[in-house]
C-alpha cells in the first residue's frame, strides 16, 4: 500500500446519527491534515432508514476506495443484507458493534473479522443527554490516531449555536467513547500534519459541479429534481445569484432542458443537471441545441438503470445513450470528470468548450463521486471562461447564422444585436437559417457541425494519463472509477507490473488520434468501467484501433470496482 | 371623418394595406405554384402602389395624425380594399382572383363614397369623391377584364393529390 | 418592455418592417396569415425595435412563424414554445417575448407547460393559432376539436373526448390575462396581441384561425363570432372571470381577464466573485 490510509464504515438506523458522525469525522480528519472520502449508502426510506457512511481517510490525496474496510462500526444491524455486499471485510477488519443490538449477522461474521463489542448505547446513556453517534466518534478518532483537538473544533463549530451545554455533553460523550478504544492494529494517521488555512477543501461531487459550472460563467439554470443530481441544483440554487445567475425550478425535464435552451439563445450561458431518466427525456431537446447551435451543458449524475432502476446507487450505465442518444446524425460533446476534485476542472471546461462550440456539452457524473465529499487539495483557477463566438458587425451585414466557415463555428447574434436577427431552427437549414429540405444544405449543415467537433483542440485536458506510457499493458477508465484505477496502476508499479492509464476526460468526439497514440505499443488493454453492457468498451472499439488482446473488467451497480480486482485482472492480463 | 389629416391616414391606409394583400397573395400564389394568379395579384399590388404613390402626393406637407389599426374607422375590421386571406385558394383561377379584386374595390368604392356623403368638410368631400370615381373606374376596368375570364367549371378545386405531410 | 404608449406616439417602423422576405409555406386561405400580419401591428404600434423581440415556437404550421418575422427567433420542438420563451425572457429581461404556435403543440404534447406557464406568470404573451386540428400531419383532431369530428382516419368515429378548454385552463392556472381573437379581425386582433404583450405576467391570447384544408366548415366561424364575454369590460376578478366562461360558447371575442399577480422574474444582485463564492468549500 503506497498511502497509509484507513477505511472506515459506520452504519446504523435512523436516528443514529451515522451521516452526522460520519461528515464530523471527515471534516476533524481535514482539519488534522488528512484528506478523504465519504460516500454514502442508504435505504430507500425518506426518514429512519438504513444508512452507511463509507469514509477512507489518509495522509495522501485519495480518490476513491480502498479494497476492505478496516473498520465497521455498526451501531446497529438494521437491514445490514441489503448493504453487506457494499462493505467488504476481511480477516484483518475489525468489527465493532454494540451486543446490545443482537448477535453478530452471519453476512458480517462470514469473512473472518475480529469482533469487538462496545456497549455503546449503554455509554451513552452514561451521560446525560449523551448520543451513541458521539461516543462511536471518539472510539474511532482514537483508534486511528487522529488529533483530539480536531474533533473538539468541529464539535464546537457544528453545537456551538445550541451553547456551551450541548458541547460539553457531545465532548464526554467523545471522551468515554475515547475510553472505551482498547483494540489496536488499525492503520493509524498520526503522522498527518495540519495543513495551510484555505489550501485544502471539503466538497462534494456535485456542488463540485455547480462550482466548476459557475466558474465556467453559467448564469442561468433550469431545474428539476432528480435523485441523485438534486445537489448541484441546489447549490446552484443559493449561489448563482451571488454571482447575478439564475436558476428556475421547472415543471419537468422536457421544460428544464428547453429552459435553458432560451436562456442560452438569449446570450446567457446555461446549464440543467438531471439523472438517466430525465436525460433520456431531454435528447429531443439535446438534439435540437446540436441542430441550432446552441450551447447548453447538461450534467448528468448516473445511477442505476435502466427505467427508475436504483435511484440511489451508482452506476456508469448512461454512456451509451450520453454518446448515442440523440436522433439523426447530432455530433456534440460528452465529458466525465476524474474525480472530486476534477468535477470543479471539467465542468468549467465543459461550459467553455459548450461555448466555444456552440454545442451541447453532457457531463458525465456519478452517483459515486456525485454525492461523495471529499478533502481535496484547493484546485487551481482556471483561465478557461465560456466565450461564444459572438458576431462582429461586419458579420452583421447581410447576416448569416448558419454561416459555412472553415472551422465550422458560425458567429452568433444575440438577441439585442440590431441587424442579427435570425430564426435559430430545428429544422435542417440554409446558411441563413431558413428552413430547407435540399440535400446540399443538410450535406453542408451536418459536416459544418461535424467539422467544428473535430477541428477544435482540445489540447492535454481530453484525458488524465498516469502510470507508465511505455508501458505493454494499458488501462482504460472513466469518471469515478478512475481514482481506484490509480491506485491500482501504482500497485502494480510496486509489484515490478508497469501499465499505462488513461481516463479521457472527453467521450465525445471520441479523442481517436489521441487515443491511438496514448495506446501505441501497448499489446494489451483493460477496460474498466462500471456498467453491465460494456459500454465504454463498445465506444471504444466503435472508434480506434485497440490493442490486440483486450479485456473487460466491467460490473453494473450499485458494487463500486476496487483496486484489487483492477489489480487482480491486470495481472490475469499479463500473464 | 372629421380633419383632412385623418381622411388622408384613412386613404394611405387603404391603398397601402391592399397593395402589401396583394403582395401576401401573389407570395402564396407563388409558393403554391399558381403563377398564372400570382402574376394577377402582383398586377394589382402595382396598381394599389400607384394610387398609393398619388395620395401620398396629395397629402404632402399636410399633417398626418397617428392612428392605430384598430382605431381606424373602417366600415369592417380591415381595410375595405383589402381582400381577405380567406379568399385565397391555392387552386383559385384568374377568374377568382379578378372577382376578389373586384369585390374589395367595390368596398373601397362604397368606403370613400360613404365619406364623401357624410363628410362636412368640404376639402374632405373633394379628395373623397375623387377617389370614389378612381374607384370606379377601377371596377369598370376589372369588370371588363373579367370578360375575358368566365368562370371555370365546377369542379376547379377538385385536386388529385392529397394534402402533404409536412414537419 | 418599452413604456412606449401605444394609444399616441408615432411608430418609427412601419408593420412591414417586421415582415421578413421568408415567403409562408401556409395553405392559401390560412387565417395565420392574419396572425403574422397582427403580429406586426402590435410591435410596430408599441415600437418595439425588432432586434429587441424574440418569437419562440414549436412545431406546427403556426409554429412556423417566427421566420416570417424580422425580430429574433427560437423554431424548437414540438411542444415547447413556451419553455424556450420563459428561458429566453429569465435570461434576458429587457427583451420583448413571444411564443407563439398551434392548439395541438400547445395544448396536447406541450399541455404540462401551457399550465405551468400560467403559473409561472413570466412576463411574456402566449399566441395560439387555434383551428382545432392538426395541420402539418394531415389533419387529425387536436385537444380542441369537437368529440363528434369525424373526419380523421386517426379517430374515424370522432376522437369521443370532450374538448380541452384553453381560457378555463389558463384561467385555473393563474394567466394574467386572457383574450380571444379572430383572424378575420386582425386589426381587433392586433389591439389585443398589443394588450397582450403591455399587459405584466403571462399573456395568453388564443386566436380562432380555420384550416381551410382540413376544417373547411370552419369558414363558418365568421357567422358563429361575436364581441365581449358578455361584458364589454375585461373581469378583474376570477370569480367574475369563470362566471363570463361558463357561458361563453367559444365564439366570444376579446379580453375575459386581466389580473395583477405579480410577475416571476429573478433579479439577483450579484455580490460575489466566484471564487468569494469558492471560498464556502475551504478548510480553514
Amino acid at each position: 500500500m503506497s498511502n497509509p490510509s484507513v477505511s472506515i464504515a459506520l452504519t446504523g438506523s435512523g436516528g443514529a446519527g451515522v451521516m452526522t458522525a460520519g461528515q464530523m469525522l471527515l471534516t476533524a480528519a481535514a482539519r488534522a491534515g488528512c484528506y478523504g472520502l465519504m460516500s454514502r449508502s442508504l435505504g430507500p426510506q425518506i426518514r429512519g432508514g438504513e444508512s452507511a457512511a463509507l469514509l477512507r481517510l489518509s495522509t495522501a490525496p485519495v480518490d476513491g476506495p480502498d479494497d476492505i474496510f478496516d473498520l465497521l462500526l455498526a451501531f446497529d444491524w438494521g437491514n445490514i443484507d441489503r448493504f453487506a455486499a457494499e462493505l467488504p471485510l476481511n480477516e484483518n477488519s475489525v468489527v465493532i458493534y454494540d451486543p446490545g443490538q443482537g448477535p453478530v449477522p452471519e453476512v458480517v461474521r462470514e469473512p473472518g473479522p475480529r469482533l469487538v463489542q462496545v456497549p455503546l448505547k449503554e455509554i451513552a446513556k452514561g451521560i446525560p443527554g449523551g448520543r451513541e453517534n458521539m461516543v462511536g466518534l471518539g472510539l474511532i478518532t482514537t483508534l486511528i490516531g487522529l488529533d483530539a483537538a480536531s474533533l473538539r473544533q468541529v464539535i464546537e463549530e457544528r453545537l456551538g449555536r445550541k451553547g456551551a451545554e450541548a458541547v460539553d455533553t457531545s465532548w464526554q460523550a467523545v471522551e468515554a467513547g475515547a475510553e472505551a478504544a482498547t483494540v489496536d492494529g488499525l492503520p493509524r494517521l498520526d503522522q498527518a500534519s495540519p495543513a495551510a488555512p484555505g489550501s485544502r477543501w471539503q466538497i462534494s461531487g456535485n456542488d463540485a459541479v455547480g462550482l466548476g459550472a459557475l466558474r465556467g460563467g453559467v448564469r442561468f439554470v433550469a431545474a428539476y429534481p432528480i435523485t441523485p443530481a438534486t445537489e448541484i441544483l441546489e447549490w446552484m440554487a443559493v449561489n448563482l445569484p451571488k454571482v447575478g445567475g439564475a436558476l428556475v425550478q421547472c415543471e419537468d425535464e422536457l421544460a428544464s432542458v428547453c429552459m435553458a435552451l432560451g436562456g442560452s439563445y438569449a446570450g446567457v450561458p446555461s446549464m440543467t443537471a438531471t439523472a438517466g431518466p430525465g436525460l433520456a427525456l431531454m435528447t429531443e431537446a439535446i438534439g435540437l441545441g446540436v441542430a441550432s447551435e446552441t450551447p447548453v451543458v447538461i450534467a448528468n449524475v448516473m445511477r442505476g438503470g435502466p427505467s427508475t432502476g436504483i435511484p440511489t446507487k451508482s452506476e456508469q450505465s448512461d454512456l451509451n445513450i450520453a454518446c448515442y442518444g440523440l436522433h439523426g446524425d447530432a455530433p456534440h460533446i460528452v465529458t466525465a470528470p476524474t474525480s472530486i476534485a476534477d468535477c470543479v476542472f471539467t465542468a468549467q471546461w465543459t461550459v467553455y468548450l459548450a461555448e466555444a462550440l456552440q454545442c451541447p456539452a453532457i457531463l458525465l457524473s456519478d452517483q459515486a463521486m456525485g454525492q461523495a465529499q471529499a478533502v481535496i487539495e484547493k484546485p487551481a483557477e482556471v483561465a478557461f471562461i465560456g466565450r461564444r463566438k459572438v458576431a462582429r458587425p461586419a458579420d452583421l451585414e447581410n447576416y448569416q447564422r448558419y454561416r459555412i466557415t472553415a472551422d465550422g463555428i458560425s458567429p452568433v447574434a444575440l438577441p439585442g444585436m440590431p441587424g442579427g436577427q435570425h430564426t435559430a431552427d430545428g429544422l435542417e437549414h440554409a446558411p441563413s437559417g431558413t428552413p430547407s429540405t435540399q440535400a446540399a444544405h443538410h450535406q453542408e449543415q451536418l459536416d459544418k457541425r461535424r467539422r467544428k467537433l473535430d477541428r477544435f483542440d482540445y489540447g492535454d485536458h481530453w484525458a488524465i494519463r498516469a502510470g507508465d506510457p511505455e508501458a505493454e499493458l494499458a488501462l482504460i477508465t472513466f469518471g469515478s472509477l478512475t481514482g481506484a484505477a490509480r491506485d491500482a496502476v501504482t500497485r502494480c508499479a510496486e509489484a515490478g507490473l508497469p501499465v499505462r492509464l488513461i481516463a479521457p476526460r472527453l467521450l465525445l468526439p471520441v479523442q481517436v488520434e489521441r487515443l491511438e497514440a496514448a495506446l501505441a505499443g501497448a499489446t494489451k488493454l483493460l477496460i474498466v468501467e462500471q456498467n453491465h453492457e460494456a459500454q465504454l468498451r463498445h465506444l471504444l472499439a466503435g472508434h480506434i484501433r485497440l490493442p490486440a488482446v483486450v479485456d473487460s473488467l466491467n460490473r453494473a451497480g450499485p458494487l463500486t470496482i476496487r483496486p484489487g480486482e483492477i489489480v487482480s485482472a491486470l495481472t490475469t492480463l499479463a500473464a | 371623418m372629421d380633419t383632412l389629416g385623418e381622411f388622408l391616414v384613412h386613404a394611405i391606409t387603404l391603398e397601402d394595406e391592399s397593395a402589401q394583400r396583394f403582395d401576401e397573395l401573389a407570395d402564396v400564389m407563388e409558393v403554391h405554384h399558381n403563377s398564372e394568379v400570382a402574376g394577377l395579384f402582383q398586377r394589382m399590388a402595382h396598381y394599389s402602389r400607384l394610387h398609393l404613390a398619388d395620395i401620398k402626393r396629395q397629402a404632402e406637407g399636410k399633417e398626418l395624425p397617428h392612428i392605430p389599426p384598430w382605431e381606424l374607422k373602417w366600415p369592417d375590421d380591415e381595410a375595405p380594399e383589402t381582400v381577405a386571406h380567406e379568399e385565397g385558394h391555392y387552386l383559385m383561377t384568374a377568374y377568382h382572383a379578378l372577382r376578389a379584386a373586384l369585390r374589395s374595390e367595390r368596398t373601397g368604392h362604397a368606403f370613400y363614397a360613404g365619406v364623401a356623403r357624410d363628410t362636412q368638410d368640404p376639402e374632405i368631400r373633394k379628395l373623397a369623391s375623387e377617389f370614389a370615381a378612381e374607384e370606379a373606374e377601377h371596377i369598370a376596368l376589372l369588370e371588363q377584364w373579367l370578360l375575358k375570364y368566365p368562370p371555370p367549371r365546377e369542379g376547379w378545386d377538385e385536386d388529385l393529390d392529397p394534402p402533404a405531410v409536412v414537419d | 418592455m418599452s413604456a412606449i404608449d401605444a394609444d399616441t406616439a408615432a411608430p418609427v417602423l412601419k408593420a412591414s418592417d417586421y415582415k421578413s422576405d421568408v415567403k409562408p409555406v401556409w395553405c392559401p386561405g390560412c387565417g395565420d396569415f392574419s396572425v403574422l400580419s397582427a403580429i406586426t401591428k402590435a410591435l410596430a404600434e408599441l415600437g418595439i425595435p425588432p432586434h429587441e423581440a424574440v418569437v419562440a415556437s414549436g412545431i406546427g404550421c403556426s409554429s412556423r412563424i417566427p421566420a416570417y418575422t424580422t425580430v429574433y427567433g427560437f423554431h424548437s420542438v414540438h411542444g415547447r414554445a413556451l419553455p424556450v420563451a420563459s428561458g429566453i425572457k429569465l435570461a434576458r429581461p429587457e427583451l420583448t417575448v413571444l411564443a407563439a404556435g398551434g392548439d395541438g403543440d400547445g395544448f396536447s404534447i406541450g399541455g404540462n407547460h401551457f399550465i405551468h406557464a400560467c403559473r409561472r406568470n413570466v412576463d411574456m404573451t402566449y399566441i395560439v393559432m387555434d383551428n382545432a386540428v392538426y395541420g402539418m400531419t394531415k389533419g387529425q383532431a387536436s385537444p380542441t376539436t369537437e368529440p363528434d369530428w369525424t373526419a380523421s382516419k386517426l379517430t374515424p368515429d370522432g376522437p369521443g373526448i370532450s374538448a380541452f378548454q384553453p381560457l378555463e385552463m389558463a384561467l385555473s392556472a393563474g394567466a394574467q390575462f386572457i383574450a380571444r381573437g379572430f383572424t378575420a379581425n386582425p386589426n381587433t386582433l392586433a389591439h389585443l396581441i398589443c394588450q397582450a404583450i403591455r399587459h405584466p405576467g403571462f399573456s395568453l391570447v388564443q386566436v380562432l384561425s380555420p384550416c381551410i384544408t382540413y376544417r373547411p366548415e370552419q369558414r363558418a366561424y365568421k357567422n358563429r363570432v361575436h364581441q365581449h364575454f358578455g361584458h364589454p369590460e375585461p373581469a378583474t376578478d376570477r370569480r367574475e372571470a369563470f362566471a363570463r366562461l361558463m357561458d361563453d360558447d367559444g365564439f366570444s371575442l376579446g379580453v375575459l381577464y386581466k389580473g395583477s399577480q405579480p410577475v416571476y422574474q429573478p433579479a439577483p444582485a450579484p455580490s460575489a466573485t466566484p471564487e468569494e463564492v469558492a471560498a464556502q468549500f475551504a478548510i480553514c
